[in-house]
């Protein structure tokens, strides 16, 4: 079993936006893994690994798209404990969603992948679409914002609970096939391989690297491709208008009387 | 994080890292050539994680329920429990160590940020790893093969922790009165009998067997610090069938005001006649084997208390910010909004001052592990020479430093929380009472005025090495266009500084008692002056940064508060100097010659 996780590096979301020329100002920003992909690379791993064994149940490949010298992230997920890496060396600002999706789909198909994990969305732009886009690309089965995945490995298929506005949802998947993960997969008891035993619980949330780990990461091996290397080619479709920040909230009104507060909300905001 | 404590700041890690101790310039070292920066910012990252997501939540719960004492057992906070693992996978505990034994060779200057994440977030949830540290690297330098193999990798594992058993009710700052006896058996281990106390991390239940490295008297060694030997007592003995009892019993706990997480104990051994211990290198030795451990757990402990005073100055920073109090002096208007606390000039003050302390003595610290990297890993053997030389005066500097200092500092942090700081709802009460124990564990505050101005300033070219030092940072900070009267005012005081100690020295050789009179000043000046050193190297940095031009809105901002913490530092402590040196040249005899009854 060969298991896709993608990578995107975001600027820190607690850190606070700043502006410049119409924009958003990235020049002092720290760059950080999007939480849903570190996720993502924790769900893959949880399948991968038997606890209290040494056996590896799948090779964990992660994808980073962007100049292949800022790879801090994708490093951390290899620290993590991912086997290797992939690059695909393109400037990120200039590639629109489509396009990512058709690098990632390539590389999937490229490496004969058996399930790309993905998380559900990036924390900077909330576009959500990523996954489902490179399900439609490859042609396979989907499973979005799962909380739960459970991997039959007789039957090479997964079954995913995922969150729907009522409740969860329980999906079976065939291999191969693209998943995406929301939040709650990495609570303790989220993922179960058939070889781990049942009861055991994680830690909640995803893993650190350790020391041995991130030393560990440099020795194992990055590929650098290029989009046309994947035969993509680069370019976008989307254009930025422009950015700017909400507009600040207007103080509110006191009011004197209960028939004065049920004056205004029947005649001025109408909710009654 | 969103709207948490952020413990240190990241930006000012980064810029003492490589901007002011050029942490980049250890990875030309062939012992550290495996690693990057990136290593350095990806371990950083994972410990202030670790800090901020798991330590840091469970500092209040273990602060507020102390561990018990049942049935002659220790239990620690539950959360312990899976705190530990999580720091020994991170791998703290070996970080620095080679990679022969386990460790991953990081330089310490780095291991030592990661350090001062965890020991802000939760400081008696990171010392049970700093003290199995300590313990397993003394058994690493001075222990045979055996003892490393059965209890050294152990403890770098984490599956067994240590600690450190020095003190006994009548021996504390004097370890040559210890009393705990070891008589050598057969099998070629010791019998061993006495009492022990205040014990960090001796007993718990978050491992399966602890360490203690222990001073002891051989029976028949000479009186004295010359007849003390150091002995590795497990608690349980490793037996062939496994852990079997080792007659080592939790006698009592110490019920302290602050450092709640990590239990301090009285541990008895040998009290069926049926604790046996191991001689850990040569008999007679055991005091100066244990000073290298001493000297490590004085730099955490110099460590701890500047991450305790920085936890406490930005929970004190973000009150400040958000507080509204009072209106601007010249603007009365009653019907105007009140403003956030930090307008007011004089809480501005107490932030600066705290930032000084805090931001100073960690750039102190990092020195020192910066000159313990070169001192074991320089190519050059005088560098070498140099840096220990330098390293072992800068000990109890920065440990006081830090301790006193600190605690100045987190009385600050309380202060400007005002009313509500003095409450237990609010968390700087907590950090002032564990402040608290840092000017006494370790050498007190007085035992490193005597030992610096005794010993170690005395050291044939010890002053001159610091002196040296100094004036590169001067010429450094002049050529960046820092004023030249600050750079003046440093070199005076250092000068100053260096001439009272040939002064005393010269004076008092045949009279310590006299040479001694002022040591708690002279540590004084001593930590004014290095820790404005320090400022002057940080004012360096930045006032080359903002000479650059082109920066971000918040960099300016970063550096010019680099400034002004340097000015307030330069210009409003290190004038203290002048008069505490002639306070110890002049030999001022108010508390010297008050006999005891006249109190």
């Amino acid at each position: 079993m060969k298991i896709l996780v993608c990578v995107k590096r975001i600027p820190d979301p607690d850190e606070s936006l700043k502006f410049a020329g119409g924009g958003l100002d990235y020049s002092a920003s720290k760059w950080v893994p999007n939480a849903f992909d570190e996720y993502a690379i924790e769900t893959a791993l949880r399948l991968a690994e038997v606890v209290g064994g040494t056996q590896r149940l799948a090779e964990v490949i992660v994808l980073g798209i962007g100049p292949e010298s800022q790879r801090q992230q994708l490093t951390q997920f290899l620290a993590m404990g991912a086997d290797r890496g992939i690059i695909v060396d393109a400037d990120p600002d200039k590639l629109d969603t489509a396009t990512v999706s058709k690098l990632i789909a390539a590389v999937f198909k490229k490496e004969a992948a058996d399930l790309l994990i993905a998380g559900k969305l990036s924390q900077d732009n909330e576009g959500g679409q990523v996954p489902q886009r490179v399900a439609g690309l490859l042609d396979v089965p989907q499973a979005s914002f799962a909380a739960t995945v459970e991997w039959d490995q007789a039957a090479k298929a997964l079954t995913v609970g995922r969150e729907v506005d009522d409740g969860v949802e329980v999906k079976r998947v065939p291999l191969p096939a693209v998943v995406s993960v929301d939040l709650r997969i990495v609570l303790p008891k989220s993922v179960k391989n058939g070889s781990t035993p049942a009861t055991h619980a994680y830690q909640e949330g995803p893993r650190l690297a350790s020391l041995k780990g991130i030393t560990m990461a440099k020795r194992k091996p990055v590929a650098v491709l290029k989009p046309s290397d994947l035969g993509v080619a680069v370019g976008t479709n989307e254009q930025v208008v422009g950015v700017a920040a909400p507009p600040a909230r207007k103080a509110g009104q006191k009011v004197k009387t209960v028939e004065e507060l049920f004056e205004k909300l029947t005649k001025e905001a109408k909710v009654i | 994080m969103t709207a948490g404590n952020p413990l240190l700041s990241d930006r000012d890690v980064a810029f003492l890292l490589y901007e002011v101790h050029d942490a980049a310039a250890l990875l030309r070292l062939p012992a550290f050539a495996d690693h990057d920066r990136d290593t350095f910012d990806l371990f950083l990252a994972n410990a202030r994680s670790l800090a901020r997501e798991v330590l840091y939540p469970a500092y209040r719960p273990m602060d507020e329920a102390a561990p018990t004492f049942t049935d002659g057992r220790i239990k620690v906070h539950p959360r312990m429990r899976t705190i530990w693992p999580r720091l020994c996978d991170l791998g703290v505990i070996t970080a620095s160590r080679p990679v022969d034994v386990g460790g991953q060779q990081l330089p310490r200057t780095v291991a030592l940020l990661a350090e001062a994440y965890l020991m802000a977030a939760n400081l008696g949830a990171y010392c049970y790893a700093g003290l199995t540290a300590g313990a397993a690297h003394l058994i690493e330098a001075f222990g045979s093969d055996d003892l490393k193999d059965r209890y050294m990798r152990r403890m770098y594992a984490g599956e067994w922790t240590g600690t450190m058993a020095l003190t006994e009710p009548q021996a504390g700052s004097s370890l040559a009165d210890i009393r705990t006896r070891a008589v050598p058996q057969d099998d070629g281990t010791y019998a061993i009998q006495g009492g022990k106390i205040f014990i960090s991390g001796g007993d718990h239940d978050i491992a399966d067997n602890i360490v203690h490295l222990t001073l002891a008297r051989i029976d028949g060694a000479p009186a004295g610090i010359k007849g003390i030997s150091l002995f590795a007592i497990p608690r349980l003995w490793p037996g062939p069938d496994g852990l079997v009892d080792n007659d080592v019993s939790t006698a009592g706990m110490i019920h302290k005001i602050g450092w709640r997480g990590l239990p301090s104990l009285v541990i008895n051994f040998g009290e069926r006649g049926a604790c046996r211990g191991e001689l850990v290198g040569y008999p007679g030795h055991g005091l100066s084997y244990m000073f290298q451990m001493m000297n490590e757990a004085r730099l955490m402990v110099g460590l701890n208390g500047v991450a305790t005073a920085a936890v406490a100055y930005h929970e004190s920073l973000a009150y400040a910010r958000e507080r509204r109090q009072g209106r601007p002096a010249g603007r009365r208007d009653p019907h105007s909004p009140p403003v956030p606390i930090i307008e007011h000039a004089d809480v501005r003050r107490m932030l600066l001052r705290q930032k000084a302390i805090v931001e100073g003595g960690l750039s102190l610290l990092i020195e020192t592990a910066r000159l313990t990297d070169l001192a074991h890993h320089a190519d050059d053997e005088e560098v070498r020479r140099r840096s220990a030389l330098l390293l072992d005066l800068l000990t109890p500097i920065a440990k006081s430093f830090a301790a006193e200092r600190g605690y100045d500092s987190n009385a600050l942090a309380l202060q400007i929380h005002g009313g509500y700081g003095y409450s237990s709802e609010y968390l700087p009460e907590a950090w002032l009472r564990d402040q608290k124990l840092n000017s006494i564990h370790e050498g007190t505050t007085t035992i490193h005025g005597l030992d610096l101005l005794g010993r170690r300033a005395l050291a044939p070219g010890a002053l001159q090495t610091l002196g040296r030092e100094i004036l590169q940072t001067c010429s450094q900070a002049q050529a960046a266009g820092l004023d030249l009267a600050d750079v003046v005012a440093l070199q005076e005081a250092a000068g100053a500084a260096g001439a009272l100690i040939a002064e005393l020295a010269g004076r008092h050789l045949a009279d310590p008692e006299r040479m001694l009179r002022h040591s708690h000043d002279v540590l004084d000046i001593f930590m004014t002056i290095t820790v404005a050193w320090q400022w002057l190297r940080q004012a360096t940095a930045a006032r080359r940064a903002l000479s650059r031009g082109t920066l971000s809105t918040d960099d300016d901002a970063f550096y010019r508060g680099k400034l002004q913490a340097a000015q307030y530092w330069l210009r409003t402590e290190l004038p203290r100097v002048a008069p505490l040196v002639r306070l110890c040249r002049d030999e001022e005899d108010s508390y010297a010659n008050t006999r005891p009854e006249w109190f």
